[in-house]
């Protein structure tokens, strides 16, 4: 079942067009990545399914009810954390939560339950009595998703919420988006962190000028970049000529040398390796490090889009 | 209910303000009703002269002087110094009485008398004297009479008294300190609601905090009301405590009819306040402006229409631009309420015309504001 369908929808600023015919859907219980550089046309593209934003043309279905500003119960339904952390400076975490899930539930006692629910899921336990003021840009990303999700939602909008956060907090509200859908939410993601979206999601779109590229899973997405493997190599002083050696293996299909660092992507095979070290060993070339991997998301922008994901 | 919890929780958490404002009205106040009571004792001043006398002190010319004596003091003066004891205005007057004037004033030669005065309200007042001393001789020159006979009846006619009694059964001195409490509230009431409610307002109407508040499934025309009403809720609070301080400082008066009318006068224009405050805040969402518009608003106005400064003392251009601002009718309905000596409708028609015009500011105001958030919400 879908909880979110979505039919051309054409979202214009002025003559530029910020969301370009777009169509997709959200199944229930999944995560659905939204992946593109700034500027792709993530944000709009939320704002619109929230009527935030009118749009020129298209059709925004949630939960089979057409969304409008005025549709309550659906929204009821739903919870959204916004890239920019939206709390009260002059009310401590615990009021915070309270104030922003009271907007959706009026039941105290209920509130009061949902609340430790929240805390415990972002981790925010010992600092309910602290301003706002008083956390780390961390602690403060933790409490903007609390606040966010604390009613309990079935569908849950996160906009970049790892923004400028320290990596022991990502992985912290990483974790906690993966409990929110193993309690059953349907949850859309959207970031520009491809290694983000390789953990969380299950499902990913790719947008770029506000139109989709891609859309498929991790490795549907990963099969569409025609790369097999790539291997990284640090080497000391590398002639010109080796490069150029290299270059002409089998199944080459680029290759970079920069920083003492020679990178090879092949379109095909696992084992490309084997044939590399014998070459090095034969030439008397030393490396230090060597490592294989497989394309990542990265590599399927640069594909695509012939730019990279950060641009 | 939460938005309306979550308000007085961020109200208490701002409490520090409001005080400082009720301290500001509670010292100014004092201050100023310690030392701006009005005057209800009169007393005769008379004004320094000096008389060059020309004709012989005889007669007529006798009685003049002597008058001039009795009504004036007489100084001392060489000759050759009287142009600089006007100057420094050891005299307001010089009284010149020419030689003959007498005679020819008898055989009905009109003798003019030359003055040289300061030309301020003391020398005003003696030129009034001195006319009407002159006056009342002609009248009876012009009778015919013999000198002494004239001599007689003008001095007759001077001496002649009326007693004027001003009664009235006010509290001058209360009245006149309620006054001065309820005009200086003007500023307090100003400054404490336009910097309390655009305070909130800004915490409550910031784009990020409304944009959850707009995905949210709460009403925002709802939320918007429920803003309003507390922003409202707290207006009446701040009267009350305004108007329970006037109890404490003002006393009995304040029971009165004059107190009543004070009050009504000060919550008509609190309502006024609350909507500059929301129109204020409506267009402005920047927290490190709100002071200065506080100032801006409260100070300028309060400067402007009197309320620190009775309004007599203000240039005429002033008071005239002071006319389009709402604190100039509550300040004015202020002297009225306080100069009101019985409830008629002579008396309270004027008071009464100056709440309708506050209310068509709070009018003026609301759809000002209402404009403004219709149109802020379609750009957003």
């Amino acid at each position: 079942m879908n909880c979110i369908e979505i039919k051309n929808l054409t979202k214009k600023y002025k003559d530029v067009k910020a969301v370009d015919n777009l169509s997709f859907e959200v199944k229930e219980g999944e995560i659905l990545g939204l992946l593109g550089p700034n500027g792709s046309g993530k944000s709009t593209t939320i704002n619109c399914i929230l009527s935030l934003l009118n749009y020129e043309k298209g059709e925004i279905k949630i939960f089979n009810t057409l969304m409008s500003p005025t549709a309550y119960e659906v929204k009821k339904q739903i919870g959204v954390v916004f890239q920019d952390v939206a709390v009260f400076d002059n009310l401590t975490v615990y009021e915070n939560i309270d104030y922003f899930c009271g907007l959706y539930i009026n039941s105290k006692e209920k509130r009061k339950e949902y609340i430790k629910d929240a805390l415990d899921l972002v981790e925010l336990n010992e600092f309910t009595n602290y301003y706002p003021k008083q956390l780390s840009g961390g602690l403060l990303r933790r409490l903007n998703i609390a606040c966010g999700i604390a009613h309990k939602p079935k569908l849950i909008f996160l906009d970049e919420p790892t923004v400028a956060v320290d990596p022991q907090s990502r992985n912290s509200i990483l974790e906690g988006i993966k409990k929110l859908r193993d309690l059953g939410s349907t949850i859309v993601y959207t970031t520009h962190y491809m290694e983000e979206v390789e953990i969380l999601c299950d499902r990913i779109i790719i947008l770029d000028n506000g139109k989709i590229l891609a859309t498929g899973d991790k490795d549907e997405l990963k099969k569409l970049a025609k790369i097999e493997e790539k291997v990284t190599i640090e080497i000391m002083d590398l002639k010109k000529s080796h490069i150029k050696e290299i270059e002409h293996f089998p199944n080459v299909e680029n290759i970079s040398y920069e920083n003492n660092t020679l990178q090879i992507v092949y379109k095909k095979g696992k084992n490309n390796v084997v044939e590399l070290l014998e070459y090095l060993n034969q030439n008397k070339i030393k490396y230090n490090k060597i490592f294989s991997e497989r394309p990542s998301l990265n590599d399927v922008f640069l594909y695509l889009t012939g730019k990279e994901l950060r641009d | 209910m939460i938005v309306f919890k979550t308000f007085l929780k961020v109200l208490n958490k701002n409490k520090g303000i409001i005080l400082l404002y009720t301290l500001i009205l509670l010292i100014f106040a004092y201050f100023n009703m310690e030392n701006g009571e009005t005057t209800t004792n009169f007393y005769a001043e008379k004004t320094d002269i000096y008389i060059l006398l020309e004709d012989e002190n005889i007669g007529l010319t006798k009685n003049l002087v002597d008058y001039l004596k009795s009504v004036s003091l007489v100084k001392e003066i060489k000759e050759e110094k009287l142009e600089d004891a006007l100057f420094y205005r050891d005299v307001s007057m010089i009284i010149k009485i020419p030689k003959n004037y007498r005679i020819d004033t008898l055989n009905g030669i009109n003798r003019e008398i030359e003055i040289q005065s300061t030309g301020d309200y003391t020398a005003s007042l003696e030129k009034m004297l001195l006319e009407k001393y002159l006056r009342i001789q002609k009248i009876y020159l012009n009778e015919q009479l013999e000198e002494t006979k004239v001599i007689e009846q003008i001095n007759e006619t001077l001496n002649k008294k009326v007693t004027v009694e001003l009664t009235s059964t006010l509290d001058r001195s209360s009245l006149s300190k309620a006054k001065l409490y309820f005009n200086f509230s003007n500023y307090a009431i100003l400054a404490g609601l336009v910097f309390v409610i655009c305070l909130m307002l800004t915490i409550f109407k910031e784009e990020k905090i409304k944009k959850r508040t707009l995905v949210s499934s709460l009403n925002y025309k709802k939320y918007n009301r429920i803003l309003f009403l507390s922003n409202g809720l707290f207006t009446i609070i701040l009267w009350l405590l305004y108007v329970l301080l006037g109890f404490v400082l003002i006393g009995k008066t304040m029971l009165s009819y004059h107190g009543l009318f004070f009050m009504i006068n000060s919550f008509i224009f609190s309502m006024c306040a609350l909507s500059i405050a929301l129109l204020i805040g409506n267009v402005s969402q920047n927290k490190e402006a709100l002071s200065g518009i506080v100032n801006v608003v409260a100070l300028g106005s309060s400067f402007l229409c009197g309320a620190f400064v009775p309004m007599e003392f203000l240039p005429k251009s002033v008071v005239k631009i002071s006319h389009v601002l709402p604190s100039y009718w509550f300040i004015k309905n202020n002297d009225l309420i306080s100069n009101l000596e019985q409830i008629s409708l002579k008396e309270v028609h004027p008071i009464i015309t100056n709440f309708a015009i506050l209310i068509g500011f709070i009018i003026i105001f609301s759809i000002g504001t209402n404009l403004i958030s219709k149109k802020k919400l379609k750009q957003s």
